[in-house]
Formats: C-alpha cells, sequence, structure tokens
C-alpha cells in the first residue's frame, strides 16, 4: 500500500501549502514525540519540529519514495535536527554551569547531570520494548541522547566492543521485526 | 551476507545510530563511497524500523507550530512563483533577492527572539542564583566572624577562669576587701591577691564614671602607691580588673580605687572610691 503520505509530499514539492498542512497533521505527532523524547523541554521541541518541516517542505522535490517511507524520511530529519539541538543545549548548559560550578554547589542537579538514570528510563517507557534492556539501553542512548558509542561505553562502564555489539544485534533483531510485519 | 561484509554490518547499526566516531566512522564512509547495495539496504532498513520504534512516542504538539509554519511558509517566496514567471529572470532575481532580505530578517527575529528571550531571562536566573550565592557565602563570613570573636572572649574568660582558680589554689593568695568610701559609701570591692600572680579585682555598687574619668586601682606598699590598671563599670556599677604582678613588691599594705582622668595617672589625683583596711 503506498503510504498517503507519498502523494501529498509530492504536492508539497509542486509548492501545495495546503498538501503541507495536511502532511504536518499526518506526521508532526510522530516527530513530536520522538523530539519530546530527545529534548524534555516542550519548548525546544516545538521549535525544532517547526524547524523540521519547514526543511521538509522545502526538501520535498528531493524525496524519493523507493529510498524509504515517508515516515522514515519524517523521522530521520527530526532526529537529526534533535540532535543537533541536543548537542547545543548541552554545550550550553556546560559553558554556563562550568564558570558557576566553583562558587555555587547550588547549580540544580537535573542541570549538572542531565543524564539522570531514572529519567532516561522514564523518557524511552515503551520505546523498543520488544528488544532485551541492554540492546534497548544502548540504542536508545545513541538515536535519543546523541552519545557516540564510546560516550555510551564510558556512561554504562563497558567495553566498547559490548557496546557495539549490542547496537548490531538490536538494530539487526529490530530489522527482523519490522521486515516481519510487513 | 556474506563474512567479507561482516565487520560492515556493526559499522551500518552504529552509522544509522549517529553514533559512530573516529576510525570507524572513516571506515565506513569510505566503504560507503565505494558503492555497497547490502549497506544501503541495511541503513534503509534500519531507519524504517527505527520509524516503526519512534511511533511508540506519537505526542500531539502544541496547536502554534502549525500555525506558525504556515504562516511562514505563506510568507516565504515558493520556488514556483507565478510573479517569478511573469516578470524577466532579472526582476524575479533582483525581486526574490529584496523579499528574501525583509522575510529572513523577519523570520530570524521571529525564530531567535524568543530563544534569546529565553536565554537572557536564564542568564538572568543564574545571575541572581550567584549573587545570592555570594550573599550567603558573605553572610556566612561574617556569621563565621562573629562566632571566632565570641570563641576569642569565651577563651579569654576561660583563661581568666583558671588564672583564678589557680590563684585560689595557692596558699599564698589572700582574699582582701575594700570598703566605699565617702564619695559613695555603698560601694565595695574584693581583691584575689597573691604577690606571684598579680590578682583580680571585683568591684559593685560603684557609680558608673563620669565622661573623661575612669577608676584607677592602687597598691600601697611602703607608704608608696603603685598604679595598679584602670577599669570601669557597667550601668550596674560592676566592674573587675585582671592586676598584674607588681615587680619588687613582696606586701601590698592597702588597695585603693580612685576616680582619674580616663588615660590614668602615675600618681593618685582624684577622690577615693574604695579602700582596704591596712594589712
Amino acid at each position: 500500500m503506498v503510504s498517503p503520505g507519498v502523494d501529498l509530499i509530492r504536492r508539497m514539492a509542486g509548492g501545495d501549502r495546503e498538501a503541507l498542512a495536511a502532511f504536518y497533521d499526518l506526521y508532526a505527532p510522530l516527530a513530536f514525540g520522538l523530539l519530546r523524547r530527545m529534548l524534555r523541554d516542550v519548548e525546544e521541541a516545538a521549535e525544532v519540529l517547526q524547524e523540521v518541516f519547514w526543511e521538509l517542505w522545502r526538501a520535498a522535490g528531493e524525496y524519493d519514495p523507493r529510498r524509504g517511507s515517508p515516515e522514515a524520511w519524517v523521522t530521520v530529519r527530526a532526529r537529526s535536527r534533535g540532535i543537533d539541538r541536543v548537542r547545543s543545549v548541552r554545550r550550553r548548559e556546560e559553558m554556563l554551569v562550568a564558570p558557576l560550578s566553583e562558587t555555587a554547589a547550588a547549580v540544580p542537579e537535573a542541570m549538572a547531570n542531565p543524564g539522570a538514570l531514572v529519567e532516561e528510563r522514564e523518557m524511552v517507557r515503551g520505546f523498543l520494548r520488544e528488544l532485551p534492556a541492554e540492546q534497548r539501553e544502548a540504542i536508545a542512548l545513541a538515536y535519543l541522547q546523541g552519545m557516540t558509542q564510546s560516550e555510551i561505553s564510558a556512561h554504562l562502564g563497558l567495553p566498547l566492543g559490548t557496546v557495539k555489539t549490542r547496537m548490531r544485534l538490536g538494530m539487526e533483531r529490530l530489522r527482523g521485526m519490522a521486515g516481519s510485519r510487513t | 551476507m556474506s563474512a567479507a561484509h561482516e565487520p560492515f554490518d556493526e559499522l551500518v547499526a552504529g552509522h544509522v545510530l549517529g553514533a559512530l566516531e573516529g576510525d570507524d566512522a572513516r571506515r565506513f564512509a569510505a566503504h560507503r563511497a565505494g558503492g555497497c547495495a547490502e549497506c544501503e539496504r541495511a541503513i534503509g532498513e534500519y531507519h524504517e524500523a527505527l520509524a516503526r520504534a519512534a511511533a511508540a512516542f506519537r505526542e500531539a504538539p502544541p496547536a502554534r507550530v502549525r500555525h506558525a509554519l504556515l504562516q511562514r511558509v505563506g510568507e516565504a517566496p515558493t520556488r514556483r512563483s507565478r510573479a517569478g514567471q511573469a516578470l524577466g529572470w532579472v526582476a524575479s532575481v533582483a525581486l526574490a533577492a529584496s523579499i528574501a532580505a525583509v522575510v529572513s530578517a523577519s523570520w530570524v527575529r521571529a525564530r531567535y527572539e524568543v530563544r534569546l528571550d529565553q536565554l537572557a531571562s536564564e542568564a538572568a536566573g543564574l545571575r541572581a542564583a550567584l549573587a545570592q550565592q555570594v550573599q550567603t557565602v558573605s553572610d556566612l563570613r561574617r556569621q563565621l566572624d562573629e562566632q571566632e570573636k565570641t570563641l576569642t572572649l569565651v577563651k579569654a574568660q576561660a583563661a581568666a577562669q583558671e588564672r583564678t582558680l589557680a590563684l585560689l589554689g595557692d596558699p599564698e593568695t589572700r582574699l582582701v576587701s575594700l570598703a566605699g568610701l565617702a564619695p559613695h559609701p555603698q560601694a565595695q570591692g574584693r581583691i584575689i591577691w597573691n604577690a606571684r600572680a598579680g590578682g583580680l579585682l571585683v568591684a559593685a555598687d560603684l557609680p558608673p564614671p563620669p565622661a573623661g574619668k575612669i577608676y584607677e586601682l592602687w597598691a600601697i606598699a611602703g607608704g608608696k602607691p603603685l598604679p595598679a590598671g584602670l577599669f570601669t563599670v557597667d550601668a550596674e556599677g560592676k566592674g573587675s580588673l585582671a592586676v598584674a604582678p607588681l615587680p619588687g613588691v613582696a606586701t601590698v599594705d592597702v588597695f585603693a580605687v580612685t576616680l582619674e582622668p580616663a588615660e590614668g595617672v602615675q600618681s593618685p589625683t582624684g577622690a577615693m572610691y574604695l579602700a582596704s583596711k591596712k594589712a
């Protein structure tokens, strides 16, 4: 079945603003939910969401349905812009927090330590629940928090090789399941 | 999947998750640049799988985002604007450039002003928090200074009490009473005196000295008054004075207190308020 999004993207490429409105209504919740898990702050997520759909509108002419579904097109772009923002927020916090850290033990814990584990678990609830916890964790830290493999290795106190293996096994398993459903 | 391709299976997963770095990232980019259908297929399928997984998070965005997006799109020049086709190429480029200048300025403003405001208010919040910290630190320092002063005082009192106790334990120490004289007969005083260690005067019911005046204690030995210290009294008329030993004086015959100029004098000039009986 051809996704209704494919036709809408084609119309968007032709400058049809109504198609953009319909496309947004269809896919914005997907992108926004993902951005919310990455950014926590609603304002940040809303701002990035607008940017994502603006870019999709501009790039509609480049979309090739043979290369991926509209869902993948939207989530790849949302995840990429989301990670840019996650990193810039992290840099900003480091910049603002670092000069204070000597004087102020008062910097809120959540700010000094944005990756609090409890919150992490809460944020990814329901995500990849088909996967074993250790594979889910490695994938979620990279996909949602923008951590590199060596950062995840340090964060979890695991050998780098273990992290790489967990990611590969998790992704292969996920792909297998997706394939079995289509 | 071929065995030769196996190392790249791991890299594909890391690449799709944006988690590759350093040598891994370079190696995978080089491999991909060579054209690898297997990797491209895997990348596509992984993205589809992640999109399905992300659907678990679906959440309705705030309505204002849709409104802002459509407004932005409505304001922006489209790639296929009819105005652009009607005007000549040069004119359309000029028009597009001028529209873009105006529009981009306005959307840059719209986009970043809120963010800048938010950053400014965050910075102000941090500054306020820092100022409060500094205030707290200075309050704490002041409290610490006060406590240090109190501690010094308490230590001095403890040392004085210790000296008094040592004095009292010495068999050579004697207790001398001083009686009030004519200017203020109800006044009284006591001196714990030890020729070697000195002593302590305690006075009561003395009138507070008038401005520019002070009480002075005299130790009279062999008919000669020796200055033994200055003291004043509180509102209740109580005062005390630690008295240093008097070099070369083995026996004090009489202790007396007179009212003298505030800086003290070397021999008594004022009225005598207290005096002991001759030992």
